[in-house]
């Protein structure tokens, strides 16, 4: 018996006995991506949160990867932050604008963030969303990430302002 | 790809340095992991500058963070470590649970079957100079000279953070009583990752089980970490007496007879309001987001031990780790020590000397040449991870009726925790922060810290001004209320400025604004229309209250060196080094601009933590002769721990002075030979899009790349490397260079020639520094903050929310203006979670217990902060006034990475006094206490 998946595009396979594994350690180290952060252990920061799709029609879900056992991720796609930009080239919007908005400062949250809001703005190409219904889905999306160092300011202008890039394009394009 | 690899080679061989050991030289090799620095993209662009030299469009270490790299030690794995040899190895170490008992040892019966199979290694199996290194006395404290006084009286063999008469071992030995909760009680090597990850599944809550204790002991007399420090300052009746300029070794003693003259100066006015407060906080832990971990391999063959780490002070743990091996009975000796330096994943303090680095190196003796890997869970880290400490402050404020300060007197105890650290020099700052903003002829303060069964303190973001400025700016506010003054008013009577002395005595010798900074916040509509907001805020429900706090947070220590290297390749790009440690704050990114408008363009690479850099400097900090700066040779102090509040102003001043010598040393004379200009002077020449022009025409610019061909050509310096020290004002000196004599604010200068690996030293001349008595003052600059906060309380579930925060603040230049309001709006949403939120209890109720997580220890999260900017009546938002740069700044900043944060707890705490009347004197407010305090 084996749990398949793929991580970034690519197919593994690992044996059920490893069902109980969890995650973050398989992502570390089966595949030396650490780009995924370790922090609580329990699900609480999201430090450690990655995208998981269920089939192919399903949407993004971002997921706690220190606390979700490989055993629940069979048949899932799975995308972590090293699979969001190609290293330094290709960046993510959101990537970019995380940079020009100095929205980080020790970094090792921004991944958790980065995945998250990625999510959020994946959903705005694709679903009807309203100005006035943004704040609170960028509260939902970002808002029990834990950052210590900014105070989350930089991040939530960054996040809003994609999110209003995104929606603008979406009426450009209606228009 | 090639610009790596040469960057990383070429950090192999210019970063080593030797620490001379009793048992001969130890070699240190500084690597960076190849995540660090600043990578070119493809196309060869540089993304964080722009054309602009001296502005910052990212930070430098971003496209590494945000694009999920390998930048920190927890990120490192066997698998990067190329040249390591050997079977990967996984260290564990169980905690003490009680300070009361004998530890008996372990009972393998009950350990899981994964840790059977564990290497199990308990503290009698270590050597002494393993079991209790006998560690350097710390480098970068409050006044040296005590330290040096308190050093005579002490054995010369110093155990690790031992105080006096007791001893602490890394392992607590079988038969003996812990020293404190959670110190290792055995060392657990595992070889293999699967039963590692096991056996800590399954051991996890269980301690008991394994754990053995024996009879109760008895209790151990309580100590006190020396130094202690005493205030003591009398002006009045035309005597004066204080800690600066009082004789060192009569001082204790006088200290007392004058706090005798200060009570009857007291008594003799029978009109002064007294006014006594009492206030106290928990521990706090600094939650930075990566728990720390590290690897080590000892390599056997070589003798050299291999570490990766992210750690605020690479120099400290380096010297902690080589003194573990130097001694006679070291299980073996070391000829060399690599030390991969990562970005720390947040620090705050938490990671300046921090025993986690000991830990590790100890693991490494254990596992016969074979690599070994140290991860701290989150429950392990604020199990033992260093704490900001537990205090309790009482004291009495002496007023006159015309609202002058006459007397401030506090008493501060700082739970120091298990192991000495930095406790005693942390409470001593917070002595220094006791006088707040203010001037005042008489004080009396004493500040001790304490060892107890608790987790360590240390050296966390404030370093004492957190706890003394809460004490001070609450108890102002009570007064003023208790008199019905204006709190403003009472403040401004009594403001410290230039020319006026601090509680040491020592001078203020910065221009501070504090009376202007007032002003701006008092006019502002939050303090200015804060009974309209109480009315509007009561009229849907809500109890809103205003309140306001000052902090005069000093930056830098009672004397701080620094060192930094620029280097030039064939092209003009320009590299930074520093020996700086960047945790998040930006220093990185601010060092790599500063450079710009002095050298025409700024850093494409900035190398952070380079702890060689000082060795190559050539100087020492041996004055046998007591020639201090008449000897070219010699400074005040290497180098120190990172700390972000040092960037603003003294690493840039040594990386803007070291450009200054690689513009007038090399760039000048190769624009000399370009142009044939033999006599030209740089204050005619001037950077325009990164070519170098005459002010008044008459020549083609030169572009860098032209500029570096004639230097490389003409064999002039590459580089520069240089050293400043800084201790109330700059050592300078003169220097000749291929440009001719030329000043600077360096005590030390040296040249990278052109085919050297090397610098050069120039030997100085002509040198003026600070004189060493001038270390009483205790400290010197300044970063003054004003902040006001609006607050609501639910009257029924006892739940603040803050809703504005205005933060008026004297930052000087402002080099990176997004670094600054990150570093306000960091300091905000910290001051915000452990004034409301962050509670840690003592003893095994705590932490200690091992059970402590992200679960019960809440966090500030984005809804607990006021997220818009700028304020807004109708929504939660923080405003940031900077005060505009003056002349008297002379173009320098100030370091502000602590200035904000140290004001709005007691902002706070006057804000709810303001809103529900009641004074709330205890930290973390919580909804409990907000309850308990409205039916009281």
């Amino acid at each position: 018996m084996t749990i398949s998946f793929r991580v970034n595009g690519h197919p593994h396979e690992v044996d059920a006995k490893r069902g109980g594994d969890k995650l973050i350690d398989f992502l570390h180290e089966d595949l030396n991506l650490t780009g995924t952060k370790f922090c609580c252990g329990i699900g609480i920061c999201r430090a450690c949160t990655v995208s998981v799709k269920k089939g192919r029609n399903e949407a993004e879900e971002p997921v706690i990867s220190c606390s979700t056992a490989l055993a629940t991720l069979d048949g899932t796609s799975i995308t972590t932050v090293e699979g969001v930009s190609n290293g330094d080239q290709d960046l993510h919007p959101i990537q970019t604008e995380f940079l020009k908005n100095f929205a980080f400062q020790c970094g090792y949250c921004t991944p958790g963030f980065v995945m998250a809001a990625k999510i959020l703005l994946d959903q705005l190409e694709t679903s009807k969303v309203s100005k006035d219904q943004l704040d609170g889905m960028i509260e939902e999306a970002i808002g029990t990430h834990i950052c210590r160092c900014t105070g989350y300011v930089r991040y939530f202008e960054a996040v809003r302002k994609t999110a209003l890039d995104v929606l603008a394009a979406k009426e450009g394009g209606q228009g | 790809m090639s610009t790596k690899l040469k960057h990383f080679q070429t950090a192999i061989l210019s970063r080593r340095r030797f620490l001379e050991t009793a048992s001969g030289a130890v070699a240190l090799t500084v690597l960076s992991p190849s995540g660090m620095g600043q990578a070119q993209t493809a196309d060869g662009t540089v993304p964080f500058t722009t054309e602009t030299p001296g502005v910052a469009t990212q930070r430098i270490d971003g496209l590494k963070k945000v694009t999920g790299q390998k930048v920190f030690a927890r990120d490192h794995t066997f698998k990067d470590m190329k040249d390591w040899k050997g079977k990967p190895h996984y260290a564990m170490y169980l905690r003490a649970l009680t300070t009361e008992k004998v530890f008996k040892g372990i009972d393998r019966r009950y350990l899981p079957p994964a840790a059977k199979k564990a290497r199990i290694i308990l503290g009698n199996e270590l050597n002494a100079s393993q079991r209790s290194p006998q560690i350097a006395i710390r480098r970068d404290l409050l006044v040296d000279e005590r330290i040096e006084e308190e050093a005579k009286d002490q054995p010369k063999t110093r155990g690790f953070d031992r105080p006096y008469a007791v001893v602490f071992d890394l392992i607590v030995q079988p038969g003996n009583v812990p020293d404190f909760l959670g110190q290792a009680v055995a060392l657990l090597i595992f070889d293999d990752l699967a039963e590692y990850r096991e056996a800590s599944r399954a051991m996890a809550f269980q301690d008991d089980d394994f754990q053995k204790y024996g009879d109760a002991a008895p209790p151990k007399d309580p100590v006190v970490f020396n130094p202690k420090t005493t205030y003591v300052k009398y002006d009045h009746g035309g005597v004066s007496f204080d800690y600066a300029n009082a004789n060192p070794y009569s001082y204790p003693l006088e200290a007392d007879s004058y706090k005798a003259l200060i009570a009857d100066a007291l008594d003799a006015r029978p009109d002064l309001l007294r006014h006594d407060f009492a206030c106290d906080m928990r521990a706090m832990d600094p939650m930075f987001m990566e728990p720390e971990s590290g690897l080590a391999w000892h390599d056997v063959e070589n003798k050299t031990l291999n570490l990766v780490l992210g750690t605020q002070s690479p120099d400290g743990d380096f010297s902690d780790i080589v003194s573990m091996y130097r001694s006679s009975d070291a299980p073996f000796k070391l000829d060399a020590v690599v030390l991969t330096t990562c970005y720390p994943g947040g620090g705050f303090g938490g990671r300046d000397g921090s025993p986690f680095s000991l830990m590790l190196a100890l693991a490494s003796a254990f596992t016969d040449g074979n690599p070994v890997q140290l991860m701290y869970d989150r429950y392990e880290q604020f199990r033992v991870g260093l704490k900001r400490h537990a205090t309790d402050l009482t004291g009495q404020v002496a007023i006159a009726p015309d609202m002058k300060l006459q007397n401030i007197e506090m008493n501060m105890r700082f739970d120091g925790g298990g192991r000495k650290n930095l406790s005693p020099y942390v409470a001593s700052l917070a002595a220094l922060c006791a006088g707040g903003s203010y001037k005042t002829p008489m004080a009396n303060i004493y500040a001790e810290a304490v060892h107890s069964e608790n987790i360590s303190g240390g050296s966390q973001r404030g370093f004492g001004g957190p706890q003394a400025f809460f004490a001070i700016e609450t108890a102002l506010d009570d007064v003023a209320a208790g008199q019905g003054w204006d709190p403003v008013a009472l403040r401004r009577a009594n403001l410290i400025g230039e020319g006026d002395t601090t509680v040491t005595g020592g001078p203020v010798q910065q221009e501070l604004r504090l009376r202007e900074m007032l002003d701006r916040a008092e006019a502002h509509p939050m303090w200015a229309d804060r009974e309209a907001l109480r009315d509007e805020y009561a009229a849907r429900g809500l109890t809103y209250g205003t309140g306001l706090a000052m902090s005069l947070q000093a930056y830098g220590t009672s004397g701080d060196g620094m060192v930094a290297a620029i280097t030039m390749d064939e092209t003009g790009k320009l590299t930074v080094k520093s020996d700086a440690v960047d945790m998040g704050n930006g220093s990185a990114t601010t060092l790599g601009v500063v450079i710009g408008p002095i050298l025409g363009a700024n850093a494409v690479d900035v190398e952070m933590g380079d702890y060689t850099l000082f060795a190559d400097t050539e100087l020492t900090t041996r004055d046998k002769l007591g020639t201090r700066w008449d000897n070219p040779d010699w400074t005040s102090k290497g180098v120190g721990s990172s700390s972000a509040c040092l960037t603003g102003l003294h690493q840039v001043h040594v990386v803007q002075q070291t450009a200054l010598a690689l513009l007038e040393g090399s760039i000048m004379p190769a624009a000399r030979i370009l142009w044939g200009m033999p006599d030209l002077q740089s204050s005619a020449t001037a950077w325009v899009d990164g070519a170098l022009v005459l002010r008044d025409g008459g020549a083609d610019p030169l572009p860098q790349d032209v500029l570096a061909g004639a230097v490389f050509e003409n064999g002039l310096p590459r580089g520069t490397l240089g050293h400043a020290y800084f201790q109330a004002i700059w050592a300078e000196a003169d220097y000749d260079t291929p440009g001719g004599q030329i000043h600077l604010a360096l005590d030390g200068l040296s040249f990278y020639m052109p085919g050297a690996d090397k610098p050069t030293r120039v030997v100085r001349q002509n040198a003026f520094g600070p004189a060493a008595w001038t270390r009483r003052f205790a400290r010197y600059v300044w970063a003054p903050c004003v902040n006001v906060v609006g607050l609501t309380v639910d009257r029924g579930t006892g739940a603040v929310q803050v809703e504005n925060v205005l933060s008026v603040l004297n930052a000087g230049r402002v080099h990176v203006p997004a670094l600054v309001s990150g570093q306000s709006q960091g300091g905000v949403a910290m001051a915000i979670s452990y004034a409301l939120h962050e509670d840690l209890p003592p003893g095994m109720a705590g932490p200690a217990n091992g059970t402590w997580n992200l679960d019960r220890y809440h966090v500030a999260r984005a809804a607990d902060v006021p997220l818009n900017t700028g304020f807004r009546p109708d929504a939660r938002s923080q405003e940031l006034i900077i005060l505009d740069e003056t002349p008297a700044d002379k173009g320098a900043g100030r370091g502000i990475a602590e200035a904000v944060m140290c004001s709005v707890a007691p902002a706070i705490s006057n804000a709810l006094h303001d809103a529900v009347g009641v004074r709330y004197s205890s930290l973390p407010i919580t909804p409990e206490k907000i309850l308990k305090g409205l039916r009281a």
